[in-house]
């Protein structure tokens, strides 16, 4: 079996009754985490995968198995889909034990077997004997959480879909859970599918981003390359970069003449600013017409602030050296989020986190050097 | 139970009217209800002449029609908490069970009935004890004939009208401990439901 026999792959285009459009696949062992504000069509997609709701046009295959092509008619019952669904708020059934819980996922094996495997899949959750034997309501957040996870794996499904599985969850018990899933993931070979808002825990657990905003699947990635250069200015601001600005695309049409690869591109206050500070970056192609208005946003990974020393212009066109004073010190627990007035652009603030020695020296009011990787840089047509 | 099943579950623009007709027995004067049953299925009315020539079955002033009508009459006491009854199942745990593989059925009977049943089995017990009491429906559609329509409470009131209080105390005390205890398991079950959330 190669590893790609179990891909998931989703094709879904409906505009009724609520819009959902767009791709994308699942590697198995992979996880892919479906990210956007409430209302997106996280929930939707989920639950479209799971057989719940069926759509108006689309096509959904794990493997060489469809399990929905409305070209073709088919649309497989939700019972006969083999998927796992792990919900948000639990929905074990009130009146039975946790091991009947899992119990209930394997009713095709005799009652003995059955009870037998619902404890094995429970032990290796991390629940005692005794938990195994209590009803839902006596367990923590937490333990119904690993019930439900236990009896979804008890299916051996061919995909496993998570909805917000870790939200009704208190923080301590997230902990242990984003382990076990870790865990899990490297023995079972199935792709997993998780709904979240939270851009932290999308970033931490998947391998995989798709970003979707009014039902539309925006963009589908690593979570690297969805940070490095997000499709759109609505990508930017869904996955919550900071560092975004106005700007115009100059092209060749700069300062001086630059070599192949690079392009002008002037950093703008405000969208219709007349003038600004002209950057050096890398030129993909895309962008063609001088003149253009653009956004752009700069990794933090490019950007460099050192409280100590001042630093000096350096020679490569590409880096850039800026004043700045500090307007906002906010403390993150270990990290300090700074944010920095530029000198050169009134109105411009960078956004900065600073760890270990360097944000002990910071003080609101400070002033300091910033250097600038343009490299780090990522450029996209506004949207008017 | 299926039709309680049916209007917790699903959702339509006439619904409020059928719960209407479900509840109207309840507002309704017994007498009124009485009155239309009589009239409708007694030996005069096309139906009621109809049910006679076919299946000889004469409905008004007989156990048969009195069992009609405390059927119309209890239909709001038998429907209304089955359905409470499944609208508080919370609506995921459906779906997290076909998801487990279960088929309809099974959901049924595995998930929908235990959860639900603390509501049915209150529902059966105060239509139980509500028959028992019947008064102004069983007096228009049955009289009062002893050993055939003559329920417990036409019987309190016999009693009364023939001085014979002794035995209307005795009577009475009987179906005053029966509704207590009656409304006593229905509150119970119904407290059951709530514990478990």
């Amino acid at each position: 079996m190669t590893p790609f026999d179990n891909m998931l792959q989703v094709e879904i285009s409906q505009s009724l009754p609520m819009p959902l459009q767009g791709s994308f696949s699942c590697a198995p062992g992979q996880m892919l985490a479906l990210v956007g504000p409430s209302g997106a069509g996280k929930t939707s997609m989920l639950r479209m995968l799971a057989g719940l709701l069926s759509p108006a046009r689309a096509k959904v295959s794990v493997g060489t198995e469809i399990w929905c092509d409305t070209t073709l008619g088919i649309h497989v019952r939700t019972q006969e889909r083999r998927v796992g669904l792990v919900f948000q708020n639990y929905a074990l059934m009130p009146h039975m034990t946790a091991m009947e819980n899992v119990a209930l996922a394997m009713l095709h094996l005799p009652r003995s077997s059955r009870m037998q495997q619902a404890s094995e899949w429970l032990k290796r959750m991390g629940l005692t004997t005794a938990e195994q034997q209590r009803l839902p309501a006596l367990l923590s957040g937490g333990q119904q959480q690993r019930v439900a996870l236990a009896r979804a794996l008890a299916r051996e499904p061919r995909l496993l879909l998570m909805d917000e599985p870790f939200s009704a969850v208190d923080q301590m018990s997230r902990r242990g859970l984003y382990g076990l899933i870790a865990d899990l993931r490297r023995d079972l070979q199935m792709p997993i599918v998780l709904v979240t808002h939270d851009l932290f825990e999308a970033r931490q657990l998947a391998d995989k981003l798709v970003v979707m905003d009014a039902g539309q699947v925006l963009q589908e990635g690593s979570p690297a390359h969805i940070y490095r250069s997000p499709r759109n200015a609505r990508v930017a601001d869904l996955v919550g970069i900071p560092n975004r600005f106005h700007g115009r695309w100059l092209g060749a049409d700069g300062p001086h003449a630059l070599p192949a690869g690079l392009a002008w591109l002037e950093w703008l206050p405000t969208p219709d600013a007349s003038a600004g500070l002209p950057l050096v970056v890398s030129d993909k192609g895309r962008l063609k017409t001088a003149g253009q208005p653009v956004t752009w946003v700069i990794q933090s990974d490019g950007i460099e602030a050192n409280p100590l020393t001042a630093m000096d212009a350096s020679t490569d066109p590409q880096m850039v050296t800026l004043n700045a004073q500090v307007s906002q010190l906010r403390s993150l627990g270990e990290m300090s989020l700074a944010t920095l007035q530029l000198q050169a652009l009134a109105g411009c603030q960078l956004q900065l986190t600073l760890s270990g020695a360097n944000r002990q020296h910071l003080q609101p009011g400070q002033s300091l050097t910033v250097r600038m990787d343009c490299r780090w840089i990522h450029v996209m047509p506004a949207r008017r | 139970m299926w039709l309680a099943r049916w209007l917790a579950y699903t959702n339509f623009k006439g619904k409020y009217l059928i719960e209407a007709l479900v509840v109207l027995p309840l507002v309704l004067p017994p007498t009124v209800l009485g009155y239309y049953l009589l009239v409708s299925v007694g030996g005069a009315s096309p139906w009621g002449q109809w049910l006679s020539q076919q299946f000889g079955l004469q409905l008004a002033f007989h156990f048969s029609g009195l069992v009609l009508a405390s059927v119309i009459f209890n239909v709001p006491f038998l429907v209304q908490p089955i359905q409470r009854a499944f609208e508080a199942i919370p609506s995921n745990l459906g779906e997290a069970a076909a998801v487990s593989g279960l088929s309809g059925w099974a959901i049924f009977w595995r998930i929908e009935l235990p959860l639900a049943w603390p509501g049915v089995l209150s529902a059966m017990v105060l239509t139980f004890v509500h028959t028992m009491g019947e008064f102004g429906v069983v007096l228009m559609m049955g009289g009062s004939i002893p050993g055939e329509t003559r329920t417990l409470a036409i019987s309190i009131y016999d009693r009364v009208q023939a001085f014979d209080l002794a035995s209307a105390d005795r009577m009475s005390f009987l179906l005053l401990v029966l509704s207590l205890i009656a409304v006593a398991v229905s509150f119970f079950a119904t407290a059951r439901i709530g514990r478990r959330k």
